[in-house]
């Protein structure tokens, strides 16, 4: 790889190109930078909806054994906020799957999500609300349904032969609850 | 240890002979051979998975071969991103910096490289073949696969670290001949992307030998889904530059001169190459922004050093494109884009790696989106995410593979390319049908629809009723896909029209190695880039400050999870 002797039209290109390059560097930079900034800030801002961890077990099994896990999985926390403690298995949600979560406008929801067997996602379309769902360790995230509708939880994992029909629904009626 | 080299005058070093060389070319041509049937076999079921996007579900036609959409996506992924890759990087790496040098490389261990990668990739076949490892390129656990796949993805992983050796070899017996010279570019940047690869590897290759082996093999009852998840992608972030860089190598050494200019900075190029190396090793978390299980703190850090890599792709972007234009006024070109149309668009070698550059630019802006903690909670596991690799890895690394091997081919075989005209509209088609579905894919994946889902088994109403008003997005997936296929078709008959040409005097064309506008010499960046061992070393010590924190609680709250056969 030798280079050959430049010319006039090399040095003055290369020149005009020394300077193009010192202004793209710094846009470069500062657009990463304020990327960066804006990123981060709409995450302290909204807090909730980063995926947080509740606990860990050892035997991935125990979750499931929970008590808050039992029955409904529904717990009312306050005039309108709940936690709602939801189990992935190969191929439903629970809640969600065979009931659907019910829950009124304006909602204020913190899932607690885990596995029962294996890897599992869980997504509800047309929210921010992305958790994976791991066997022996709880996480959960923040949410508040400001629309009344239907929303469907997604799983996002692949889960095996059934993953694409791992559905499940989460109805926000329109009345809110005093 | 320079006293010493500085006493002794410069060593003449042997030349290799033409024999030698063309048993080089042999080694290169068996090596991108097999990476390219792969690919073939690779790109074939992909078109099954764009069609089960737009709704058409053809698996049931494919009995007994393709049991279902996920035993055919785990082939796609292992073949493609895998086997296809490791083979044409492997021999890539080794090939150019040996004609770069003009040294000869160590053959043994380049043959042998080449049959543990064959001997992984068929013990991984079997496995996927069978249908007993339908637990796609992830590999996640506790789906449980057979040892047959684990144990050969494990062989090709530890295949891929030996060319490094070879490389490495070849830079200490030129710089000991070259005192106080830096490593001339493209050895440079080979040896950078395979140490690169080699820190990258520890995390994958810790989950195959520690966890997915023995656990396969019985010897272990349970597994850590978590930590497996975690140490792959520890790996998982830095092979997409593995795969990116050796197309990189072409587009900053080869391509220049292809076009009919040169590039701008050989010192700017190792700079990107350099802070490709540093910062791709420690954010592999950024793929598990939505896990439980890791501190926000630490996505936030692993969130600035992820947006920190996009540098390199700028400078990369502002480099190439002004090599580009150099190229296109030394043709005539005139006027604010008048270079443009001046590039030779004639050339399918030039075109299908312009066009990949052009497609790089969406790639590179929907990577910004994934990288962004907050917004990649919109997109995570939803189609965006394998539309955006495949503008990224299916162009930087297939299409400008696809460019490189129209005058590899010649170069290797002595036989001229078969079809220019052929090869010119396959590049195009290629280009054309991945832009389509991965614009397709991000517009569908912004509405929540899942990456890697059997959608078409679905009854058709519910199919409707989850994804219908994404419906005329997800037939593009299908319709970019077809035509992507219809191009690959192309590609092939000019491949293989090639391979089985016949031989013609001058066909053997030489390696379009570039010449520099600002060379090496007497750059302060070039020194400071140069000691590559020491830049191992700070890159696995900064690796090490970020994915200490992750694991430790991992390794202080151990999962015992039993494995699960689900398909």
């Amino acid at each position: 790889m030798t280079t050959s002797t430049p010319d006039a039209f090399e040095d003055q290109f290369h020149h005009v190109a020394l300077r193009h390059e010192r202004v793209w560097v710094f846009i470069a930079v500062t657009l990463i930078a304020v990327l960066f900034l804006v990123a981060v800030w709409f995450v302290v801002h909204d807090y909730g909806l980063v995926a947080k961890t509740t606990q860990f077990y050892s035997n991935p099994n125990t979750p499931s054994q929970l008590a808050e896990f039992q029955g409904s999985g529904v717990k009312q926390t306050g005039p309108n906020s709940y936690d709602v403690y939801e189990i992935g298995r190969a191929w439903s949600w629970t809640p969600g799957t065979g009931t659907p979560l019910t829950l009124p406008v304006g909602a204020h929801v913190t899932f607690y999500v885990t596995s029962g067997d294996v890897l599992h996602g869980f997504e509800v379309q047309g929210t921010s609300i992305n958790l994976t769902a791991i066997p022996g360790v709880v996480g959960h995230v923040s949410y508040t349904f400001d629309k009344p509708g239907t929303f469907y939880i997604i799983c996002n994992e692949y889960c095996g032969a059934g993953h694409q029909a791992m559905i499940g629904k989460i109805i926000i009626t329109g009345a809110k609850q005093s | 240890m320079s006293a010493v080299l500085s006493n002794n005058a410069p060593r003449a070093l042997a030349v290799p002979t033409a024999g030698e060389i063309a048993g080089e070319k042999k080694m290169l041509l068996a090596f991108w051979v097999t990476g390219f049937v792969a690919l073939a076999v690779g790109i074939a079921i992909g078109a099954l998975q764009s069609t089960n996007y737009a709704g058409l579900n053809l698996y049931p036609y494919l009995q007994p071969f393709l049991k279902s959409y996920y035993q055919g996506l785990t082939f796609h992924g292992v073949l493609n991103a895998y086997v296809f890759t490791f083979f044409t990087i492997s021999g890539w790496l080794m090939y150019l910096p040996a004609r770069e040098l003009k040294l000869k490389p160590n053959m043994g261990l380049a043959w042998f490289t080449y049959a543990l990668m064959l001997l992984g990739t068929l013990m991984a076949a079997y496995g996927m073949f069978d249908n007993s490892s339908s637990v796609l390129y992830t590999m996640y656990a506790p789906l449980k696969g057979s040892a047959w796949f684990y144990l050969g993805v494990t062989l090709v992983v530890v295949a891929s670290i030996l060319p490094l050796i070879v490389v490495l070899e070849m830079r200490a017996r030129w710089k000991r001949a070259n005192p106080g010279q830096v490593t001339p570019l493209v050895t440079y940047m080979s040896a950078t992307t395979l140490l690169m690869w080699l820190l990258a590897a520890l995390g994958a290759g810790t989950e195959a030998v520690f966890l997915l082996d023995p656990w396969s093999l019985g010897l272990t009852n349970t597994i850590d889904p978590l930590l497996a998840r975690t140490l792959f992608w520890w790996t998982g972030h830095p092979i997409v530059y593995y795969w990116l860089m050796p197309g990189y190598v072409s587009i900053y050494a080869l391509l220049p001169r292809q076009a009919g200019g040169k590039l701008i900075s050989d010192p700017l190029a190792r700079l990107a190459f350099l802070l490709l190396f540093v910062f791709s090793l420690p954010v592999g978390t950024h793929h598990q922004y939505t896990d439980p299980g890791i501190s926000p703190v630490l996505k936030g850090i692993v969130t600035a050093l992820t947006l920190s890599v996009a540098i390199p792709s700028l400078i990369t972007a502002f480099t190439i494109a002004l090599s580009l234009e150099y190229a296109g006024r030394r043709r005539g070109g005139t006027g604010l884009m008048g270079w443009w149309g001046k590039l030779p668009w004639k050339d399918p070698s030039v075109a299908a790696q312009v066009l990949a550059l052009v497609a790089f630019i969406f790639g590179g802006a929907g990577g910004i989106v994934n990288a962004s903690w907050q917004l990649d909670n919109v997109v995570h596991n939803t189609l965006w995410v394998p539309a955006h690799f495949h503008l990224t890895v299916g162009m930087m690394t297939t299409l400008v593979f696809m460019g490189v091997s129209f005058w590899l081919l010649p170069h290797l075989t002595g036989r001229k390319l078969s079809n220019p005209k052929l090869a010119l509209t396959g590049a195009w088609l290629w280009f054309i049908g991945l832009m389509t579905w991965g614009l397709a894919g991000h517009w569908a994946g912004m509405d929540g629809v899942p990456r890697r889902a059997w959608v078409a088994a679905l009854p058709h109403d519910q199919y409707m009723q989850l994804y219908g008003t994404v419906h005329p997005a997800l037939i593009l997936v299908g319709i970019g896909g077809g035509i992507a296929t219809l191009g690959a078709i192309l590609y092939y008959i000019v491949f293989f029209g090639t391979l089985f040409g016949k031989k013609e005097a001058g066909a053997m064309v030489e390696i379009p190695f570039t010449e520099f506008i600002t060379p090496a010499e007497g750059s302060a960046l070039a020194r400071v880039a140069e000691p590559l061992g020491l830049w191992t070393l700070i890159t696995f010590i900064i690796t090490l400050a970020v994915y200490i924190p992750v694991f430790w609680p991992m390794l202080t709250h151990p999962i015992h999870a039993p494995g699960f056969v689900l398909w």
